[in-house]
């Protein structure tokens, strides 16, 4: 018995009728469809339709909050005092030894710099949170802070790659496809997987960092843009009327379901659904982007001065407004986190505003789905694709280089254990000593939560099961609630 | 199918419980028994489909059992194998007392599968594996007809036989066919109708619709005499120049080309010249082995041409990462490693790339061999050339090059006192003002000044006011212009010292291992090279040797799988243990020796297949078919199949009487949406096309590979990031954004709206759909405005797809 290349191709097909379709409606199609055959085929699927899980999740969707450029832990998380007693001295070479490092030949140092900042423990879990992050440190018996994440490449975008594919090489599917292709979607009109951005520019690799590599498209990551249409195409052209638009919509749908009944191809029925969808998303995605009905008690909890101006605090609050339409994959991607300490880079000016920039929407979504009620079935993820060394960078001013052995990344909701700091790193935060999480445990823990298996979650390709966590990946029990 | 087999797994002990009874009882009759017992789980497995299965055979009924549950630790991997176990060869089943033949009860393999305590039981709970109580069966027989293995099929040369004769069929594709479909008791579907064949074969063969006076001259000669017409018409398609480009498409996909060097960085290359060769190769009809070697080996062949440079872009169409800080060495190696899975996925079906690391976990492919294969690809540079337009003569230009080199260079010498004398001329406060070039040119002893350098310090000292030098000067730019307007592309050049090839520990680049040396793997036919040190030109004429069982297979079905949706294996890229048994191996076969017999001719391939009658049968599902073969495996009727994103275009254009025509050249850049660009790393600029480079066909778009036209992206375009064999043919909703909204097909349809406004709804219809509408579709259509009318069938289903 051979697996399913693709769920297009071979799959028998079930299917799905929208339930409030344009003009052909699901009565008309069924009663015609009836003419041809019989119960063969009763429903249409949409690709994007809910699927069910390999077992009950605790979680239904997830808002990954990606800080591009790799965030200083020892500036936010990581209070380390043998830092500020040894600054400026050698790391001991126990450390670094046999090692590679991004920019060896370059600018590499191995002078330890002390923390740029000012700790104090919060919360029950007592975890140390640094003075930039007062609203992150409200929150701290939420989340689950994970001191032990450890990557394997060390240059921007592979390691995006990786953080987002499992593999540093481009052309995989990312984790929001894995997961629409695993469980589809809870909405029908707008797609699975969503992706915001805020920031000067976009983050290094770009679009294949939502790409759905060999999944189809239907997968991909779909960017909903800060300027001009929210979707691409979603506009009607400028010269047609509304009225104009829904005849085309009907037409082409009556059209095509007389061809569905003179072919019997279920792709017809699969098509005359796309477009319903499509006229939909006309609709909802602008209703989305409208936030004027939000109160200002909201606004102002995310710290949203205008309204109409993109940034990390609205995009914080399109997430959670995606999560209850039950789009099923939301990834904010924050850029300019790479302080190497050049004069537009530095600790001590650049970093702080960054961090001014996320520290309140961040904590005013995890308050925002509590009191909805949705926190409980939406993980929020934080973090970036490294994070960066003990080791000072001495430019101009300073700064430290990407360090992929310890960093800090931060879980929160749909079953993951409040109110915990998770996993021990050594004196000076270079590496793991107690509990390591691997990009591939990570990843192995958001599908657990989801329902999914990672072995399981398996796609055919050029004669191989590819799986978001190649050969790896193994549940942190321990991040579990 | 599994659902099927618990309700009569109760059945299932009956008949093997008869079988017991019946083995003690006499040969003929346990014979019989199992004769029954097999069609009957065979009918209930579904796999009735498959064969009538009259006795056990390895490959087709164990072999994937086997692979699927137990070689990935009793396989060919010897680093994953556990207690030294390996099912894959018959000595290693035997030698360890695993397998008796004949006797399941002595066969601790029989006993441990049907365990049910987990620490013995096999395969292992934790492996996430489980046999079904069929597979369970089918072992145990297995084992009690004697447990003989067979050679892995796709491993084993092309069997010849003759095709069956069945009733009313002549065409020895239809006779494979039909003979098949009698055995499960279907009949095919009658031919489709003329307009729906010759739209069909134009979007098959040259990937274009066919235009109102093209369906009309083919209807009449249809009435005529159906099959002169249908030879004709296809005549003519196989001789437009425009079946390379559809054909071209298809190879590019598999060559990963694209126009970007890919990672981060993504910066515009340089390769079209490549994709304008593969064009022109399949025009001209260049026989598949050739196509091959020159691909493969074009710089290695004696005299080698420009053409057959160019031709080596295939393996240059890897990503090149321009990031700071990286480790150039570590990239160099990743497109060798991509450049040996793709070798070994385009010709030979394998999934050679999985060797990378370790053996091969199903395969016969050693990691050894893996290396042996990347030792072809590492020795080589890895240049750009220029490609001069073949109108020009370059030895000739060479010539007068050099002559206006000559003459500047005597007006020098005769002007080198006014020049001594200029320089001394110049003041402080003027050096300071001359341009940096000049200073330098200036700062080197005048006796030791090459021409450039002295051109830089004529720019200011002649200007352009001394009319002789301005004449030199002038006739040497002009031909200098003439060598630098030629584009360039990228190739493979052979190095005159072999780079040192190792085993690389688990595929780590910083961890070498012993030496290799170029070689196949073991498996397949001898390889054979009259040099010392094997090259590519070896790898290439062993990939199409006669005695390779794989390539003609390989490609036969890839070509197959263009027609009918699907290939005849349906696991295009994997031929291998993990792949699927072909549909109909003997009509594989016959095809894969008939190519090669018939010189690797891809144009008689492709006539071969679209005069069968399976070909011209209608696409319409059926409802008995729906039942017993709903994936048409059987072919009772032809597919309809959404059609590839750069057709999607083509036919809008075509019906809108927009298409350009022109062929190759440059990639064009149509109009895509603002901001689409600005989504990589990199923003890259796009200006927008104008004029006729506007409406090319969607094979010309220039392709990022980071940010590619959303367009031809949303509709499954490959990424050409690796081999595509087989595209995804996706159905979404940003896919009915696209054509209802995008600009580009807003635009179409504009001039289609003046189309229907001079020549009327139906022609509009038929250029879209190549068929007439009927009154009731009319009848929707003829109260829209023209605009909305025209968008309404540049958006149909059947506009994009191929009945």
């Amino acid at each position: 018995m051979t697996r399913p290349l693709n769920p297009f191709q071979d799959q028998t097909r079930r299917h799905f009728f929208s339930q409030c379709g344009v003009g052909v409606g699901s009565a008309a199609l069924a009663t015609m469809l009836g003419e041809r055959r019989v119960a063969a085929k009763d429903q249409v699927e949409s690709p994007l339709a809910p699927k069910p899980s390999h077992f009950p999740g605790k979680a239904k969707n997830v808002i990954f909050l990606f800080m591009a450029g790799g965030p200083s832990q020892l500036e936010m998380f990581e209070n380390k005092p043998d830092l500020t007693k040894l600054n400026g001295q050698p790391i001991p070479d126990s450390f670094v030894d046999g090692k590679r490092f991004a920019f060896m030949d370059s600018s590499h140092r191995r002078n330890l710099l002390a923390s740029r900042r000012t700790f104090k423990r919060y919360g029950k879990s007592g975890a140390w949170v640094c003075d930039l992050l007062p609203k992150t440190a409200e929150i701290v018996d939420e989340i689950s802070i994970v001191k032990t994440c450890k990557a394997e490449l060390f240059n921007h975008a592979p390691a995006k790659l990786f953080m987002n594919t499992g593999s540093g090489q481009f052309g995989r599917p990312s984790m929001g496809s894995w997961v629409t292709y695993g469980i589809g979607s809870e909405c029908q009109d707008l797609p699975g997987f969503m992706v915001l951005q805020s920031g000067p520019r976009g983050p290094r690799g770009g679009a294949v960092l939502w790409g759905s590599g060999m999944l189809p498209s239907t997968y991909q990551g779909v960017p909903l843009r800060n300027q001009g249409d929210p979707i691409l195409n979603l506009s009607t052209p400028s010269s047609v009327t509304a009225d104009q638009q829904r005849q085309l919509v009907e037409t082409v749908g009556k059209l095509n379901l007389k061809r569905l009944v003179a072919t019997g191809d279920d792709e017809i029925a699969t098509r005359i659904n796309a477009y319903e969808m499509a006229y939909q998303m006309q609709t909802s995605a602008p209703e989305l982007m409208d936030i004027r009905d939000e109160s200002q008690e909201t606004l102002d909890l995310y710290g949203i001065q205008d309204p109409q101006q993109a940034s990390f605090a609205r995009n914080c609050l399109l997430a959670r407004r995606l999560v209850e339409r039950g789009v099923r994959f939301i990834q904010l991607y924050d850029t300019n986190w790479d302080h190497h300490g050049g004069s537009t880079e530095t600790l001590e000016k650049h970093f702080p505003s960054k961090c001014r920039d996320i520290d309140q929407p961040g904590a005013a979504l995890i308050r925002d789905l509590k009191r909805r009620g949705l926190l409980d079935e939406t993980i929020v993820i934080w973090g970036g694709e490294f994070g960066r060394t003990p080791m000072g960078e001495v430019r101009q001013f300073t700064g430290r280089n990407h360090h992929i052995d310890a960093f800090t990344m931060w879980l929160a909701g749909g079953g993951i254990k409040p109110g915990q700091v998770y996993g021990k790193t050594d004196e000076f935060g270079f590496g793991a000593i107690e509990n390591p999480v691997h990009v591939h445990d990570l990843h192995a823990t958001v599908l657990h939560l989801l329902g999914l298996d990672h072995e399981q979650l398996t796609y055919r390709f050029q004669g191989r099961d590819f799986r978001l966590t190649d050969v790896h990946g193994q549940v942190v029990e321990g991040l579990l609630a | 199918m599994c659902f099927l087999v618990l309700p009569f797994s109760g059945l299932f002990r009956v008949i093997s419980l008869c079988g017991q009874n019946l083995r003690a009882t006499g040969c003929d009759v346990k014979k019989f028994g199992l004769a029954v017992f097999i069609i009957l789980l065979a009918t209930i497995a579904g796999m009735a489909v498959d064969a009538p299965a009259v006795e056990l055979r390895f490959n087709r009924d164990v072999l994937p059992i086997l692979a699927e549950n137990c070689f990935a630790c009793h396989g060919f991997d010897e680093v994953a194998r556990e207690a030294d176990l390996r099912l894959d060869t018959m000595q290693g089943a035997f030698e360890s007392g695993v397998v008796v033949a004949g006797d399941p009860k002595a066969s601790p393999l029989i006993e441990r599968i049907n365990s049910n305590d987990p620490s013995d039981q096999m395969p292992p709970p934790e492996s996430g594996k489980q046999l079904t109580e069929t597979q369970r069966e089918i072992l145990q027989q297995w084992v009690l007809q004697g447990a003989e293995y067979e050679k892995h099929w796709s491993f084993q040369s092309p069997r010849r036989s003759e095709p069956p004769s069945v009733p009313n069929a002549r065409h020895p594709i239809d006779r494979f066919v039909l003979s098949r479909l009698s055995e499960s008791g279907l009949t095919p579907s009658p031919s489709a109708g003329p307009s729906t064949l010759i739209r069909r074969v134009c979007l098959d063969l040259i990937g274009l619709p066919p235009t109102l006076a093209e369906i009309e001259q083919f209807n009449d000669d249809f009435a005529r005499n159906p099959e002169i017409a249908w030879q004709t018409l296809v005549d003519r398609l196989l001789s437009s120049p425009h079946y390379g480009e559809r054909w071209g498409r298809w190879w590019l996909d598999q060559a990963r080309y694209a126009d970007s060097n890919g990672y981060s960085i993504d910066s515009p290359r340089s390769i079209w010249r490549y994709r304008e060769w593969v064009v022109d190769a399949l025009n001209q009809g260049m026989s598949f082995d050739q196509f091959t070697i020159e691909q493969l080996a074009g710089d290695l062949l004696p005299d080698a041409t420009i053409g057959q440079q160019v031709a080596t872009g295939f393996h240059r169409n890897t990503q090149i990462n321009q990031e700071g800080g990286i480790d150039r060495e570590q990239y160099r190696i990743d497109s060798i490693f991509d450049r040996v899975a793709t070798t070994g996925t385009v010709w030979m079906g394998l999934t050679i790339g999985c060797a990378q690391c370790h053996d091969h976990k199903f395969d016969p492919i050693k990691q050894e061999e893996f290396y042996q294969l990347f030792a072809f690809f590492n020795d080589q540079d890895e240049p750009s050339i220029k490609v001069y337009d073949p109108d020009l003569d370059v030895s000739e230009l060479t010539a007068q090059r050099k002559q206006a080199e000559k003459n500047l260079g005597a007006y020098f010498v005769t002007h080198a006192e006014e020049q001594i004398d200029w320089e001394a001329s110049l003041d402080e406060e003027a050096k300071k003002k001359l341009p940096s070039k000049v200073s330098k040119a200036l700062a080197v002893e005048a006796t030791k000044r090459n021409l450039v350098q002295k051109l830089e310090i004529a720019s200011v000292w002649r200007g352009n006011d001394h009319q002789e030098f301005a004449r030199l000067k002038k006739r040497y730019d002009e031909l200098n212009r003439a060598f630098s307007n030629a584009p360039t592309t990228l190739v493979l050049r052979e190095r005159a010292t072999p780079r040192k090839t190792t085993v690389l520990i688990k595929g780590d680049f910083t961890r070498p291992a012993h030496e290799v040396t170029p070689g196949t793997p073991a498996i397949l036919h001898p390889f054979k090279s009259a040099q010392e040190r094997p090259n590519r030109l070896d790898l290439a004429r062993w990939l199409v040797s006669p005695d390779n069982p794989l390539t003609a297979r390989v490609i036969v079905n890839r070509v197959w799988q263009q027609y009918f949706g699907r290939g005849l294996v349906d696991t295009e890229n994997d031929f291998g243990l993990l792949g699927a048994r072909p549909t109909h191996r003997e009509l594989l076969d016959w095809l894969a020796i008939k190519f090669i017999d018939g010189g690797w001719d891809l144009k008689s391939l492709h006539r071969f297949i679209v005069t069968s009658h399976t070909y011209r049968q209608s696409s319409a599902f059926r409802d008995d078919l729906s039942k017993v073969d709903a994936e048409n495996r059987l072919l009772a009727r032809q597919q309809r199949l959404r059609l590839d994103a750069e057709i999607v275009r083509d036919v809008a254009l075509v019906a809108c009487g927009q298409l350009s025509s022109q062929l190759g050249g440059p990639p064009v850049y149509p109009p895509i949406p603002s901001a689409v660009m600005s989504q990589g790393q990199v923003r890259r600029s796009w200006k927008a096309s104008t004029g006729a480079d506007r409406y090319r066909r969607g094979l010309y778009t220039f392709v990022y590979r980071a940010t590619p036209p959303p367009s031809l992206n949303v509709f499954d375009a490959p990424d050409g990031y690796s081999s595509c064999t087989r595209r995804n043919r996706s159905n979404t909703p940003l896919q009915s954004l696209a054509l209802m909204n995008d600009a580009a097909f807003f635009e179409f349809a504009q001039s289609l709206k003046r189309i229907i406004e001079k020549g009327g709804l139906e022609d509009a219809f038929r250029s879209c759909t190549g068929r007439q509408p009927d009154e009731s579709e009319l009848h929707l259509l003829r109260p829209l405005d023209s605009l909305t009318a025209a968008r309404v069938l540049l958006n149909l289903d059947e506009t994009i797809t191929r009945e």
